[in-house]
């Protein structure tokens, strides 16, 4: 593995053992800035709502291209992972969190199989058929196509899988 | 809804409803195998998700990393 990815994961496994250092660090990241809180009421019983999941953990299908790791200003790009897939066949490219707990189990990240289990257990109604997933490592050069392209090709399918409501998980 | 590890980056983005767990990276759901803390977290998510009525509420869950049984 090349120097620059290693040590891009050598930070990120430090920042997972000292969280106090990821704090210090996320502090100096530039702000973000949005003019709107969304809000949609939610008025229905979780026992009959049909729940999407969305993670910003870098999960992706084994057979499925990988996130970009070369490009050290991120990757915008969306991956789709079918909710009732295999965790076997799920993998994580992401050198910007250490993941190798969640590289054993994949629910600390992408709850997949608990939701499963709370829909089998009828405490929510269904999952929708897609999944989706991003690498947050995405720096503001890629903001165009992130906000602009990728984000609203994820809500028009949520919207066409029925989604009632969304949960989302970082890594 | 979403679960954050990272409140400062949540309440830039103004997700419209949000708990706020102070656990490490990586670990948003908690440890590996613990399916009753995964659980717990899920839990208070779509508590939130039933209960929020004002956009942007992001809500503290006082689970401690590591101390505590679920």
């Amino acid at each position: 593995m090349e120097m620059g990815r290693l040590k891009n994961r050598l930070i990120a496994r430090v920042f997972t053992m000292f969280p106090s250092l990821a704090r210090g660090a996320a502090a100096k990241v530039p702000p973000l800035s949005f003019d709107q809180t969304p809000w949609a009421p939610f008025d229905k019983p979780l026992s009959q709502a049909r729940i999407a999941l969305l993670t910003t953990a870098g999960v992706h299908m084994r057979a499925d291209t990988p996130f970009d790791m070369q490009d050290s200003t991120g990757d915008p790009t969306l991956r789709v992972v079918p909710s009732a897939a295999p965790v076997a066949e799920m993998m994580i490219t992401h050198d910007y969190y250490d993941h190798k707990d969640a590289d054993r189990d994949i629910n600390l990240v992408f709850p997949v199989e608990r939701l499963r289990e709370m829909v089998a257990e009828g405490i929510i109604g269904g999952l929708t058929e897609r999944f989706f997933s991003f690498m947050g490592h995405i720096d503001t050069n890629h903001f165009p196509r992130f906000l602009e392209d990728q984000l609203p090709k994820v809500a028009a399918m949520l919207k066409a899988d029925g989604a009632d409501a969304v949960l989302i998980t970082p890594g | 809804m979403g679960i954050s590890i990272e409140r400062k980056f949540t309440e830039q983005t103004r997700p419209s409803r949000a708990i706020f767990l102070k656990w490490p990276y990586g670990h948003p759901l908690g440890e590996v195998g613990n399916v009753k803390q995964h659980r717990a977290v899920l839990g208070e998510a779509f508590k939130l998700l039933q209960e929020a009525t004002e956009p942007g509420t992001i809500v503290d869950v006082p689970f401690r990393w590591r101390r505590e049984e679920y």
